[in-house]
């Protein structure tokens, strides 16, 4: 039986439920968007005491579907004043899918004091004050909890740093890999700051000795679907050998060269260090120096696409960056050195902070004149003021439109107020149709339309061009918000768009693991679902579809070297949620 | 005349000869010389490709000009 476990920070007590009838179906980001619709007054302050956080396994969470660990974690956000599902890597997932909670629904605010969560293997769970952990970087809190556990316990954790406990509207929620390292980030929309008003510093869950759950209604045929899945994953090229051979960072020569690489907060789309700063530079480099270039974050994953970064004496700085970090901290501030990237990224992750949005928050920083595009120690500097009560710190740490709005800067690439991430919607249209649209303000994984515009991947279509990219970005943001549920890395999408036996073995995972006969219109069905939740409750939290739309400059400032700027017509961005009103009248929401 | 040609991630040891590594290189080729025939004479005809000309994606039956860049990846994706 899946539970749901409540804790009310305001009154201490950490109480089990069942998972109602009405959720059965839903796991991950279906549950965390379900709860918020239901359960957050739309209104509410995202930091009171009546926004909740949820921390949510998918579906498939705690079986050996392979990738099937991901983590959701959901709320109302800070950043955006819009539902928020951040999606997260990190072994978590599965030790909640292993003690048979579906959720964890963090309630009210503590009076006073910092507490963690402890779940133990038995099951049991309490409140504990941790006061002494206050203000600790996620790394210096992952050596204090590791002190705090018997040995050869197995746990993992989700925490916040001190840019959550001073409840700055991007920080983080950073979840424990399979060694323990606080490097996998639920990253965006601020929920670390969500966390921070509950006075909520860490959960900790061990599942030492846990085996054989969940149970499978079908275990020959689920086993039978894991084979099939692996199968495909690792037989297509790109989640079989470009992912495990160079990571996400595998992204940045074809992105620069199509043009889409946001250089200099956005105002050119190749930047001349792109090489320097590659998938195949950082492979090279992380192999001479010992670092590892392959690996999963999470158990299960056969796809392995993380890696670790080692600094120049041949020692663990921080993960191996993802393309987007890389990106944000590197190309849109003009900085063309991995080794400067890596410790901007360990301090990201340190004072829990998003890596996209603080990188896009210090280019808007840098346009103001206030420091030069390039100035890697400078860039440093001003991030580890995050966390702490200055200003700057306090400014920075609130985004990129927080940022712009203090020190005059009108060219924010931000919708939502949630910075874009690292590809230029002028020249791939496609992916600015997702930004524009999607629940989540400015968001790539919500749907990745990079795959058709740029990647040939799921088909084919112009990216300078607007035909055929709405009715893309929605399918994709069906098809996400249903990986989410299930728990599966957004990363199996590349071979589900492409042989259709990796779909089919989703639909038979599904089948054999819950016992209810899913198939293809069904899985999509719960895509639907999960976006009907999330854009009701941002219409009733009083977005309009003056907010689904690109920055104003998008539509007049060409973007070099294609010299174009974002021609999707609005009426046609109108259309996005067109399926909205029939899902739910079947669910019977409004 | 010349063109430009960049390879990369794993094919970007393949030319000229393996090992050659990650940079950009000229590259002569007569005139009339479309994107199909230079990929064939590379040889790279039998892999999976994505292919640009100049920041676009190319068919093999793009004809190529002088001071053209052309990019060749495998079939490669993340985020």
């Amino acid at each position: 039986m899946r539970t749901i476990l409540r804790v009310d920070m305001s009154t201490l007590r950490v109480t089990s439920e069942p998972v109602p009838e009405r959720w059965k179906d839903f796991g991950g980001r279906a549950l965390t968007s379900a709860i918020v619709f239901e359960e957050v007054p739309a209104d509410a302050d995202p930091l009171g005491p009546a926004n909740k956080l949820i921390i949510a396994t998918g579906l498939l969470g705690g079986t050996t579907a392979p990738n099937g660990g991901r983590l959701s974690i959901g709320g109302k956000s800070p950043l955006t004043g819009g539902i928020k599902e951040a999606t997260g890597g990190g072994q978590l997932g599965h030790t909640l899918g292993h003690l048979g909670i579906a959720a964890i629904v963090v309630e009210g605010a503590a009076k006073t004091g910092l507490y963690s969560l402890l779940i133990e293997a038995d099951g049991s769970a309490k409140l504990e004050r941790t006061d002494d952990w206050a203000m600790l970087g996620n790394y210096a809190l992952a050596d204090k909890i590791a002190a705090t556990r018997p040995e050869g316990d197995r746990f993992a954790t989700a925490s916040i740093g001190p840019a959550g406990e001073k409840r700055l509207a991007a920080a983080s929620i950073a979840v424990s890999d399979p060694k323990g390292y606080p490097n996998r980030h639920a990253g965006r929309g601020g929920l670390g700051a969500v966390m921070g008003s509950k006075g909520l510093k860490a959960v900790i869950a061990s599942d030492r000795g846990v085996t054989g759950v969940p149970d499978h209604a079908d275990k020959d045929a689920f086993v039978a679907a894991t084979r099939k899945f692996a199968t495909a994953l690792r037989e297509h090229p790109v989640s079989g050998e470009g992912l495990p051979t160079y990571g996400t960072q595998v992204l940045t020569n074809i992105i620069n060269e199509a043009g889409g690489y946001p250089t200099r907060n956005f105002s050119a789309g190749q930047f001349e260090f792109a090489s320097a700063l590659s998938g195949e530079n950082m492979r090279e480099i992380t192999l001479e120096r010992g670092g590892n270039v392959k690996h999963g974050c999470h158990s299960g994953c056969v796809i392995q696409c993380s890696r670790y970064w080692y600094d120049k004496d041949g020692h663990y700085k921080t993960k191996g960056m993802e393309y987007e970090s890389v990106w944000s901290l590197g190309a849109d501030c003009g900085i063309g050195d991995l080794d400067d990237v890596a410790e901007l990224d360990r301090a990201c992750g340190d004072i829990g902070i998003d890596t996209i949005e603080m990188g896009a928050t210090l280019a808007v920083y840098m346009e103001s004149g206030a420091l030069a595009f390039g100035d890697a120690k400078g860039a440093l500097a001003a991030l580890k003021q995050v966390g702490t009560d200055s200003e700057l710190g306090t400014t920075l740490g609130s985004g990129a439109g927080a940022t712009g709005k203090k020190f005059g800067v009108t060219r924010v690439p931000t919708v939502k107020n949630q910075a874009m991430p690292a590809y230029d919607p002028r020249p791939i249209q496609g992916i600015g149709v997702t930004y524009a649209t999607s629940t989540m303000g400015a968001d790539h994984t919500a749907g990745y339309a990079i795959t058709a515009n740029v990647l040939g991947v799921g088909g084919s279509v112009d990216p300078l061009k607007p035909e055929g990219q709405v009715a893309l970005s929605q399918s994709l943001q069906i098809a996400t918000a249903m990986l989410d549920a299930m728990g599966l890395c957004i990363f199996v999408a590349f071979p589900v768009l492409d042989k259709p036996e990796a779909f089919e073995a989703i639909v038979e995972m599904a089948t054999a693991h819950t016992g209810k006969d899913w198939n293809a219109d069904e899985l999509m069905g719960l895509g639907k679902k999960v976006l009907t939740y999330e854009r009701l409750f941002n219409n009733h939290a009083g977005f309009t579809a003056a907010d689904d739309r690109l920055p104003a400059y998008m539509y007049t400032e060409k973007l070099p070297p294609h010299n174009v700027v974002f021609t999707v017509p609005d009426a046609e961005l109108d259309t996005m949620y067109d399926f909205v009103d029939e899902t739910a009248m079947a669910l019977q929401i409004s | 005349m010349q063109i430009e040609l960049a390879l990369f991630a794993k094919l970007s040891a393949r030319y000229p000869v393996p090992g050659s590594g990650r940079e950009p290189r000229p590259l002569e080729i007569e005139d009339g010389t479309r994107v199909g025939a230079l990929v064939e004479r590379i040889g790279l005809a039998a892999e999976p490709r994505i292919t640009f000309v100049n920041g676009r994606h190319a068919a093999d039956d793009r004809l190529l000009a002088e001071g053209d860049r052309l990019a060749i990846f495998p079939p490669i994706a993340g985020g």
